[in-house]
């Protein structure tokens, strides 16, 4: 399998489970904010940690993508070799 | 240029995470703007009034060196047990909070797993949107009994014997002693003992009714009671009838 | 990277240049002084529960304030002590960069010993705010939180110094540092000054929740990346997967917040959304705990001859079993049962002294030799040290987290209070004897570094 045809299946795949997960969570979201809109003693507070999550993980989504396009894992295995190598460099200079 | 892309999203990242602390903080208080926080003041009922009244009676001297004596005339003296009471209050959640009670004691009654048969009414938000739950005191732990139903449900010389030393009500109670509650005994409480016993007095005063509790037994040398039968109908008990017996034995 | 910067940086890279060894050994001894006071205070709490109290009635005994001591001591003068000493031998090797500044760190080092002392004090004589982790009196949380960000701009440094990709340790440490001191903010400050009740309940739980998951277990998993692979002398199995492992529990992590509030009026699916969060997170440790046993297969050997290496592995497998333990105590058949009992107690003390505890005993046998120039005065003593923490705490789990179970059902069936504290008797009298063996292995463990400054000769 070349290349393009990886990428073509993984984003069919990704479009496949996302918009339907993203359309369920969205419409259960909508329902849990009608659900505590006027009831003074709900589970209200429930919205904050979703908002929360929410939040942070689009901060983590940005830093993943931040790292991605810095090059942090284009060569994923070599940092476990240099830091070995330099453990033994250090060693050494004692 | 490739780093400048990238750049935004850094600074996004980080702008989203800091972001969702700010609405760890903003959400909650949002959420609860409509029920308005009761300050110390208005959590004073007519239950607590009682309480802390029958302390007055019963430990007068104690009570005098800690608060002094209510001035004549009607509205002066209801404002006085009131300002008194609020005090005693504050000084008693101190207290809980400073002598980890909440470490064994909790706060909160589940409607699972029969809670409601043994403590009462199941907890609601509204009950916790006070300053005396700033922290809140749900507590993670029972080693104890869980405590948000506890005003009125005994006498206040039966905390005071029991926080002075815990044996001598319960046998083989966990519970520490408080002796430095007291003056040397347990009918000398100092204004730290009435403050902790007005502030437990307090907890579910504020419940229209007192229901259903395991039997207790008096003290270890007497005849225990008969175990009520587990349907009597216990709502109607109030704070003055549970404290009648009480009153005798302190005599 | 290129080949050219690691050159550059192989001319700087001299131990002695980048690690200030004393400070690393000064964080040992105030850990180890912290955990000394902790587990009296857990003994003393642990008699009362038995009734045999020995300062019955002395105000400043009183069990109830130790029991915060214990707690805090473990979390703030054990733990972070030990993960700092770490810190400051790890990172400036990692990036071969020394920290920010020397007199920074030591300023840090004793505001910090000042910041515990001071708590300790504080809850001593009943100035504890009521939040677990947060009792800290009021007037030391802005200087906690000045000294958490002093932490972070001085071990940042020399990260970000550091040119081409980063070894995950590096990521690990990163986030714990952002997340620790926004988590302490959170929990310090929110609860006790902004929201009351039901909402400061959800902030709490969150608070607890995330000093575990976003302070400990960064810094924890971060220093097992790097101890491991440079201990058996060989690289982590997956570089790949361990970064697997670091975005997974930063996505995973934040929703499980609801987990702690389970049976309250917050919608259902919202809290089974929780349970299957917290279940994900559970396939997220097992990525990375295959990756620590992928690393040392066939290598069996060393954990029998290396004790850090067995410190390290015996804590693997308990966080391990802390985790399983932890998918099944979310689901709300679990919940009914084991909330407000002994089996939260039972999880607690395997997750902070089964797990973290033990990587950092397992840290300081290794580093200790090092950091005095001599070896160990005597391998009976550390063995001890080994076999009677790891026995008594795997005793006191089981024990408690049985206990919990038992205490559950006894409440449900609604049976008269005091039948659950007078079956729990035989298993608290177990569990003190548990706490004894443990304290016995820090004694060990004092007894041995005493006598190894005392008399073992200097190294060559």
């Amino acid at each position: 399998m070349n290349r393009s045809m990886a990428w073509t299946v993984t984003i069919v795949f990704g479009v496949l489970i996302l918009i339907p997960s993203m359309l369920g969570f969205m419409m259960k979201f909508g329902e849990l904010v009608e659900l505590t809109k006027g009831v003074s003693d709900g589970g209200g507070f429930a919205i904050t940690p979703v908002v929360n999550y929410l939040l942070a993980s689009l901060g983590f989504f940005c830093l993943l993508l931040w790292a991605a396009l810095n090059g942090m894992f284009r060569d994923l295995e070599q940092p476990k070799y240099l830091m070995l190598e330099n453990e033994r460099e250090l060693d050494a200079n004692v | 240029m490739f780093e400048s892309k990238s750049g935004i999203f850094y600074i996004a990242g980080v702008g989203f995470f800091v972001l969702a602390f700010v609405s760890n903080a903003l959400v909650p208080w949002l959420m609860y703007n409509n029920i308005p926080e009761q300050t110390v003041a208005e959590l004073i009922n007519p239950n607590l009034r009682y309480q802390f009244e029958d302390l007055a009676r019963r430990y007068p001297e104690s009570f005098n060196a800690a608060y002094g004596t209510p001035p004549g005339g009607e509205a002066e003296h209801d404002a006085w047990w009131n300002e008194k009471c609020e005090e005693a209050l504050r000084v008693g959640h101190k207290l809980y909070v400073g002598e980890g009670c909440w470490h064994c004691h909790s706060q909160f009654i589940r409607p699972v797993s029969n809670e409601e048969e043994r403590w009462g009414p199941v907890s609601r938000s509204a009950e916790y949107q006070n300053e005396l739950q700033r922290p809140v005191l749900f507590g993670t732990r029972r080693v104890g009994p869980d405590l948000c139903r506890e005003g009125g449900r005994r006498s206040n010389d039966w905390h005071a014997v029991h926080f002075f030393k815990p044996e001598n009500l319960s046998v083989n109670s966990p519970m520490p002693e408080y002796p430095w509650f007291f003056d040397g005994s347990a009918d000398k409480p100092t204004a730290r003992g009435l403050a902790i016993i007005t502030y437990v007095q307090w907890l579910g005063s504020w419940q229209e009714s007192y229901p259903y509790y395991e039997a207790y037994v008096k003290s270890p040398l007497s005849v225990p009671e008969p175990e009520p039968a587990a349907d009597a109908p216990a709502a109607d008990a109030t704070p003055a009838v549970e404290a009648a017996p009480a009153e005798e034995a302190a005599k | 990277m290129t080949t050219a910067t690691i050159a550059t940086d192989h001319k700087i890279a001299v131990h002695t240049e980048l690690v200030d060894e004393s400070i690393v050994k000064w964080y040992f001894y105030a850990a180890l002084l912290f955990l000394t006071t902790s587990m009296l205070a857990g003994i003393l709490v642990s008699l009362q529960l038995i009734q045999h109290n020995p300062f019955t009635g002395i105000e400043i005994f009183s069990p109830g304030r130790w029991r915060m001591v214990h707690t805090n001591a473990v979390a703030y003068g054990f733990l972070a002590n030990g993960f700092l000493g770490c810190l400051h031998w790890a990172i400036p090797r990692l990036t071969l960069h020394p920290v920010l500044d020397k007199r920074l760190s030591w300023f840090i080092y004793a505001a910090w010993q000042f910041v515990v002392g001071a708590t300790a004090v504080g809850i001593l004589f009943g100035e504890a705010q009521g939040l677990e982790w947060g009792e800290t009196p009021v007037w030391i949380d802005p200087l906690a939180q000045v000294g958490l960000l002093l932490v972070a701009i001085n071990f940042m440094t020399p990260i970000a110094r550091m040119k081409g990709p980063m070894y995950v340790s590096l990521w690990y440490f990163l986030a714990a540092f952002i997340w620790t001191f926004l988590t302490y903010a959170m929990g310090n400050f929110i609860p006790e000054y902004f929201v009351s009740g039901t909402s400061a309940g959800a902030v709490g739980g969150l608070f607890i929740h995330d000093l575990v998951g976003l302070f400990v277990t960064p810094l924890g998993w971060g220093l097992m990346y790097y101890f491991v692979p440079i201990l058996i002398k060989k690289p982590i199995w997956s570089h790949g997967l361990s970064l697997v492992g670091f975005w997974g529990l930063a996505f995973f992590y934040p929703l499980q917040g609801i987990h702690h509030f389970l049976y309250t009026p917050i919608p259902m699916f919202l809290q089974y959304g929780a349970v299957v969060s917290t279940i994900a997170v559970e396939l997220v440790v097992t990525t990375v705990i295959i990756n620590f046993f992928g690393s040392i297969w066939g290598n069996w050997s060393i954990v029998r001859t290396n004790l850090p290496v067995r410190y390290f592995y015996t804590g693997m497998v308990f966080y391990f079993l802390t985790c399983l333990q932890c998918s099944f105590q979310v689901t709300l058949t679990f919940q009914k049962i084991i909330h407000f009992s002994d089996w939260v107690v039972g999880h607690a003390h395997m997750v902070m002294f089964g797990v973290f505890s033990m990587w950092i005993m397992g840290m300081m046998t290794y580093l200790f030799p090092r950091l005095l120039k001599r070896e160990w005065a005597s391998q009976n003593l550390i063995e001890w040290h080994y076999w009677l923490s790891t026995v008594g705490l795997a005793v006191m789990a089981a024990d408690l987290i049985l206990l919990g179970l038992f205490q559950g059902w006894s409440w449900a069936a609604l049976e008269p209070w005091d039948a659950s504290t007078d079956f729990s008797f035989p298993f608290w009298v177990l569990r003190t004897i548990a706490g004894l063996a443990m304290f016995g292995g820090l004694l060990a463990l004092l007894t041995n570094i005493w006598k190894t400054v005392k008399l073992a000769p200097a190294k060559a």
